[in-house]
């Protein structure tokens, strides 16, 4: 019975412990070094201030169950006009006032083509339009406005599911 | 604690849980809610504009019907504090006001100065609601009222963005003013994008509950 016990206990925690640190209810800011050590899929963090291509994190591993970006027809037209996929985990979406909020103010912005909240996937979906930018940092500020919190960045590919 | 602490905390605790508005009476920033809700109380409607994600100000007209007094009055509200996960969200806000109460009753009007505070607590998934909200109001020569309001709700299915959410909810209100201090209220939520609308029937002290919540 203690065995059985065990076991179970190291399943739970094995399995909830990623959720559990994305659902902590304060700002993550981490180090450098802990940043190295991390998966996208983990939290918010300032993509800007690191090489993508060397900092030794796993994308894909971390991607793999990341969901990809929700195909609305603003969506697709936005996207074949050239504009740039961004998919964004955000915390404590519940309900449709949530979307109602994220939409009016990331709606408001010059430099998002297409906006759409999927309330199933827990997903902002954005579209930047051709040539314009939307850093994490807008992302981020623009999510607090609305009254919402993000927990991870996804881009270009990675939005797209690839 | 001394009196005066406790009186001071007391009605910190009776701000948090005043007479807030039925669904986020706070919005994003930059955001007008229209809310209106009728119960065995009153019917009342505020108009709120949220100044940023955590402070709205609104103003609220109030008819409460047993004595025949309306209120108007300047709400503030704070959300001060909302927790977040990937599958829940929990809010605690705190809410006041002060304006002007008219007795209207008898053919006679007078009027004073009236004041309330407030809290408000809630927690939900996409398919369970709770929350608590209290409202302690005084309008002096017209009388104080204290109330406080439970509510446990369930959604039969998870509705996607913009389609209709349906929820069963059950409010339990306290009001020590009425003969029938403690009612219940079996009640339906739909909600759909911007637009919230509530219906129920109070079993206890038989009457009609109707609530709307715009956002734009």
């Amino acid at each position: 019975m203690r065995q059985l016990f065990t076991a179970i206990t190291a399943l739970l925690l094995t399995t909830s412990l990623p959720s559990a640190y994305a659902e902590s209810d304060t700002a993550q800011s981490v180090t450098p070094e802990a940043h190295a050590d991390m998966k996208h899929g983990d939290m918010a963090h300032d993509h800007a201030s690191h090489d993508h291509q060397s900092a030794g994190h796993d994308h894909e591993s971390a991607n793999s169950a990341a969901a990809s970006i929700t195909r609305t027809q603003e969506i697709s037209d936005a996207l074949e006009q050239g504009g740039n996929p961004v998919v964004v985990d955000v915390l404590g979406v519940v309900c449709d006032f949530c979307a109602v909020a994220m939409n009016k103010v990331f709606g408001k912005r010059d430099e998002v083509a297409a906006v759409y909240v999927d309330l199933d996937k827990k997903t902002l979906n954005l579209v930047v339009s051709k040539g314009a930018a939307l850093t994490d940092k807008d992302i981020e500020q623009l999510a607090m406005k609305a009254g919402y919190r993000i927990a991870a960045i996804r881009r270009d590919s990675q939005a797209m599911g690839g | 604690m001394t009196a005066r602490g406790a009186t001071l905390g007391l009605a910190v605790a009776c701000l948090l849980l005043c007479n807030a508005a039925v669904a986020r009476p706070v919005s994003y920033t930059g955001g007008w809610t229209l809310i209106e809700t009728s119960n065995r109380a009153a019917t009342a409607g505020l108009v709120h504009y949220s100044a940023s994600y955590n402070f709205s100000l609104g103003f609220r007209h109030e008819r409460q019907r047993d004595d025949d007094v309306a209120l108007t009055a300047i709400q503030p509200t704070f959300l001060a504090k909302r927790w977040f996960g990937k599958t829940y969200q929990g809010n605690l806000y705190f809410t006041g006001g002060i304006g002007t109460a008219s007795d209207r009753s008898n053919g006679h009007q007078s009027s004073d100065t009236a004041t309330f505070v407030g809290v408000m607590a809630d927690w939900e998934t996409r398919t369970v609601f709770v929350s608590y909200e209290a409202r302690f109001l005084e309008q002096r020569t017209l009388g104080n009222h204290s109330m406080h309001t439970a509510r446990f709700g369930w959604a039969p299915y998870e509705g996607d963005t913009g389609e209709l959410h349906t929820w069963l909810m059950l409010e339990i209100d306290h009001r020590d003013h009425f003969e029938e201090e403690t009612a219940v209220t079996p009640l339906l939520r739909f909600f759909k994008g911007p637009a919230l609308f509530e219906v129920g029937y109070n079993l206890t002290d038989p009457s009609p509950l109707a609530n709307f919540t715009y956002r734009f």
